[in-house]
């Protein structure tokens, strides 16, 4: 059917008029059609004037071009519903037509007075009836469409013979709702015009032409046709235009429906016999709604009748599509096919909603709690499973994987459980000189962190021997002017016959003098070593097992108990250890004392810093004794000897040096720097009874006295006892004598090899416990060296230049001179 | 279980595995099992004119069996731990068979 | 590998505590296929798996000559790792202190 196919109700339609003129009575619940009597009074043959045929239904194939080439109800998804016009007016022609049959339902009952009443005066009765209604807050409501009444819908179809007289008064009350200004000024001009136009079947006829015309926007407001206004109508309505007081009172309800005539038409034009029942006929509407259209458009008058039709074509296809998303009223408007999507929708929603429900019946089922609980299992199995290093008596599990444990902790590896007791194993290595990176990375890192320790002692203690400086001028004096004197005493080293011999037997280390022991002994020693090195490593394994500590007033037996237990088992692994190092041995049983050759393996000075962890103080004391002792008999002194002719000693020797000033000296020296002058003066005693040429000519054993000698006068500085002091100053003094041969010959190799940093500390050393008559010594025996620095300095580069300059004016200050002095 | 646990310490580090049939495949260890079997990533043979075949190979896995060496990098090695770790070991071993 | 001395609870009770008494120091490796390396020992197992750092490895390839024939010499290979696994299945032995 098409649009015009509509219209050939319109002859009923105006029998119906008569008794219900204006959409107001359409819209009455109670005003139902009187089909019987529209069809008494009409047939459709008497009324219908041919008109339809007329129209030109030539392009009506564009239709789909203009309105949306979807021509059925279902729309195509991606074209969006909104754009779809004709499947909306499809809609809401069943809704016409479901509002018609609700009509003729009610109408029996309840329409028969107002129709009468309509006749006598057709004029005011459009806008008293129609108007007012809609001012009525519930009047809305009545007019929401009874939902039930749809499912009838699918009868409409039989029912057409009757189509136009029992539904017509129900279209309005469809479609009122949708009004827009425009439709209701248009439906009032229309019922402005029907007083004019016969109420009664024979005045139809008579006007027909008009009638035809007129009838659609009165009776169908809604959707005035766009050919009919044009070729029909038209010319009447505009002089109604201004005839339209009740326009006002009518914008309340198009604010929410304007513009559903449009869509209307465009229904019937393409599908106009849609019987399939809308279920909110009034939605359509606000799916055309053009939201800026809205506003302007309510107040628009007259010309705006045609924008009605010429909108939804041509323009409201992008703005409707915007719309029904935005507009909150869609969502209670929706139209058949949209509440088909939104039902799909609601039951993706609900049934989204039962998984949910399904997956959550068992929330709640475990509390955090419990969960946590679980996790814990689940933590401790893969604790064992991989073994966990923390864990206390789990040693094999340990032991199984140490290497990777120990090493993920030390180079930042993930940590099972940060902060935990493993970290003592990390420290052990962590700390641990020498023996990381291997050897490359051994050298560049070894003795310049002592030698940078070292260097600034001697220099806190120059500095502070500086801040009371004794008779300068006399050094200046003795320096400069009694070179003859120094010569003088040069030659007394050759004299000395007992440093010759001692000399003798330790100058030319053989091979098997590098490792000191003989090859049996040699067996001994490493077992020696091993065997220290598993004490330690149980000793290390006790130290995580200690008790918690105990608490004051907590006196928890058990918990005493363990201690006691820990303390006795420390103690006996203590005393195995100092067994296995063999400390004790007496000296001069064999050649080589064992803890001397112990000392002469790589790893055996390595464990030296672990061993100090665990040993006690006095332990400690014995320890430095013993390597002071022998001091010119460890395998570093004996080899660090330059031959005459050699400038640089062989790399394996140097890389010795260097781990044993790594591991052993450093530790050494923690220690001294918390020993006392007695101590250090003892030692320095001790030294007078070796051989001090050797061990001054070495730089380990240069070390160790500048370690003794800047110690004792730190401890001066910070105040001491003068008993102590006193005797201090007459080992030192003894000491000096005994040196002072040797000094002229204490620097290695050349002034070029510039490896003589730690004898500039030494001398320092030396120059800042110097009596002046003895710093003159001291000047007078290195003075060549100074000047031989001072002349090849001014050869480098400005940074290698001050760097030699300086560690000579670490010496020259500590005897209260400077290099500048000498320029 | 030594070795594998050193291994472990070694993963995304370059090292050299070399075969007893004298190839050597320089790669990226990815993993490692306590058969020392070895997997390596975007390798590389070492002298690749000799032995084309394995050109166009990017990742390996290697039977344990087969290694000759592995050459290592030396700055990811902590030898004091290496060798204490090594003690360790032995402790235990000797301990398993007492 | 070694076989227990069951009981001595010596410190040198197995052939591999020998071998752990070379930890640390320099050790020399006899291979087979004509390999020896010279390096220090920083890990064995029971399999005689090693690492060694600062390893020289020697290697005799028998070449024979083509212009004298039958004549073979014995060509040496040095190589140097800065760190070395060693699989013990190709160890042959282990000997303290490399002779130099």
């Amino acid at each position: 059917m098409s649009f015009f196919g509509f219209d050939s109700t319109l002859p009923r339609d105006r029998g119906h008029n008569t008794r219900a003129p204006g959409f107001s009575q359409a819209a009455d619940p109670f005003a139902g059609p009187r089909p019987e009597d529209d069809d008494d009074a009409l047939d459709f043959e008497d009324t219908y004037d041919g008109l339809g045929d007329q129209l030109d239904e030539t392009d009506d194939v564009f239709n789909d071009d203009t309105f949306g080439d979807d021509a059925g109800p279902v729309t195509k998804k991606p074209v969006g519903k909104d754009f779809d016009f004709f499947g909306q007016t499809a809609k809401v022609s069943d809704a016409i037509n479901e509002e018609q049959l609700r009509f003729s339902r009610q109408a029996p009952s309840s329409r028969g007075p107002p129709t009468t009443s309509t006749f006598p005066q057709p004029l005011p009765k459009p806008a008293r009836t129609g108007y007012e209604r809609y001012k009525e807050p519930d009047y809305v409501p009545d007019m929401q469409v009874d939902a039930n009444l749809w499912g009838v819908a699918p009868k409409q179809p039989a029912q057409a013979p009757a189509f136009g007289s029992p539904m017509n008064p129900g279209i309005p009350s469809g479609g009122r709702k949708m009004m827009s200004l425009e439709e209701v000024e248009a439906s009032m001009r229309a019922q402005a015009k029907k007083p004019a136009q016969p109420q009664h079947p024979v005045q139809q006829q008579q006007s027909a032409p008009q009638q035809y015309s007129q009838t659609p926007q009165q009776q169908y407001q809604d959707y005035p046709p766009q050919q009919q206004q044009q070729q029909f109508s038209q010319p009447q309505q505009l002089p109604f235009q201004s005839s339209g007081p009740p326009r006002e009172e009518a914008r309340p309800a198009h604010v929410g429906h304007p513009h559903q005539p449009v869509q209307i038409m465009q229904r019937s034009q393409p599908t106009p016999n849609q019987p399939i029942a809308p279920t909110a006929p009034s939605q359509p509407t606000q799916i055309l709604q053009n939201p800026n259209r809205y506003s302007a458009e309510q107040h628009r008058s007259a010309p705006a009748v045609q924008h009605p039709v010429q909108h939804p074509g041509h323009q409201s296809r992008p703005s409707g599509s915007r719309h029904i998303i935005t507009h909150p009223q869609q969502l209670a408007n929706l139209s058949d096919e949209e509440r088909a999507a939104f039902l799909m929708e609601d039951a993706k929603r609900a049934k989204r909603n039962h998984k949910i429900f399904l997956l959550s019946k068992d929330n709640g089922l475990m509390t955090p709690q419990d969960k946590n609980f679980i996790t814990r299992i689940q933590l401790q199995q893969l604790v064992t499973a991989t073994g966990n290093p923390n864990e206390h008596g789990s040693d094999p599990s340990l032991s199984e994987d140490f290497y990777y444990q120990v090493h993920n902790q030390i180079r930042g590896g993930p940590r099972q459980h940060p902060g935990q007791p493993l970290s003592n194993f990390a420290q052990t290595y962590l700390f641990q000189t020498g023996g990381r990176h291997g050897g490359l990375r051994r050298q560049a890192r070894g003795g310049d962190n002592h030698m940078q320790r070292m260097e600034q002692q001697v220099q806190r203690a120059v500095e502070a021997a500086k801040n009371k400086p004794k008779n300068k001028q006399l050094v200046i004096e003795g320096s400069l002017g009694k070179i003859s004197f120094s010569n003088a005493k040069t030659p007394k080293p050759l004299l000395n016959i007992k440093r010759a011999d001692s000399a003798a037997d330790t100058h030319r280390p053989s091979k098997a003098h590098q490792v000191g022991v003989s090859g049996s002994d040699r067996k001994t020693v490493l077992t020696d070593i091993e065997n220290v090195y598993s004490t330690l490593m149980q000793l290390e394994d006790h130290e995580r097992l200690m008790p918690p500590p105990l608490e004051n007033d907590d006196i928890n037996p058990e918990l005493a108990g363990f201690h006691i237990d820990w303390r006795e088992k420390e103690e006996k692994l203590n005393r195995k250890l100092w067994r296995d190092l063999k400390v004790h041995e007496p000296i001069g049983a064999t050649t080589t004392h064992p803890f001397i050759a112990f000392l002469s393996f790589s790893k055996g000075k390595k464990c030296i810093p672990r061993v100090f962890r665990h040993i006690t103080q006095e332990q400690r004391t014995t320890i430095l004794t013993m390597i002071v002792i022998h001091l010119d008999q460890l395998d570093v002194v004996r080899q660090g000897l330059l031959q005459p002719g050699e400038v640089q000693l062989n790399s394996a020797t140097r890389e010795n040096i260097e781990l044993f000033s790594l591991a052993v000296m450093h530790t050494l020296f923690g220690y001294l720097n918390e020993a006392g002058l007695d101590i250090v003066t003892g030692l320095l005693g001790l030294i007078l009874n070796i051989n001090i040429d050797v061990i001054a000519r070495t730089r380990i054993g240069v070390s160790m006295l500048t370690m003794l000698l800047s110690r004792a006068e730190l401890i001066k500085q910070a105040g001491s006892n003068e008993r102590e002091w006193d005797q201090w100053v007459g080992i030192y003094n003894a000491f000096f004598d005994a040196l002072e041969p040797t000094l002229p010959n204490i620097f290695p190799g050349t002034v070029n090899t510039g490896e003589d940093v730690y004898v500039w500390q030494f001398l320092a050393a030396i120059g800042i416990g110097a009596s002046p008559e003895q710093q003159q010594r001291l000047v007078m025996a290195v003075k060549d060296r100074v000047m031989e620095t001072v002349a090849h300095a001014k050869t480098l580069p400005t940074a290698m230049s001050s760097q030699r300059l300086a560690n000579v004016n670490l010496f020259m200050r500590s005897i209260g001179l400077d290099v500048e002095l000498l320029a | 279980m030594l070795f594998f646990s050193f291994f472990k310490t070694l993963v995304d580090h370059e090292v050299t595995v070399e075969l007893k049939n004298d190839i050597q495949i320089k790669g990226t260890l990815k993993s490692v099992d306590q058969y020392l079997n070895i997997k390596l990533d975007d390798i590389q043979v070492v002298e690749e004119l000799k032995y084309p075949h394995l050109s166009s190979v990017k990742n390996v896995f290697i039977r344990g069996s087969v290694v000759r060496y592995v050459h290592l990098p030396g700055g990811a090695v902590d030898t004091a731990l290496l060798e204490d770790a090594t003690r360790r070991e032995a402790a235990q071993q000797a301990q398993k068979t007492k | 590998m070694a076989d227990v001395d069951d009981g001595a609870a010596a410190p040198v009770s197995e052939p591999l505590d020998l071998v752990r008494l070379c930890l640390d120091e320099v050790v020399f490796v006899k291979l087979r296929g004509d390999r020896e390396l010279k390096g220090r020992l920083h890990a064995y197992d029971s399999h005689c798996n090693l690492v060694l750092g600062d390893v020289e490895e020697t290697v005799y390839v028998v070449e024979e000559d083509e212009d004298e024939d039958g004549d073979e010499t014995v060509k040496t290979i040095h190589k140097k790792s800065e760190m070395l696994f060693v699989r013990g299945d190709s160890v042959v032995l282990i000997s303290p202190q490399g002779q130099s």
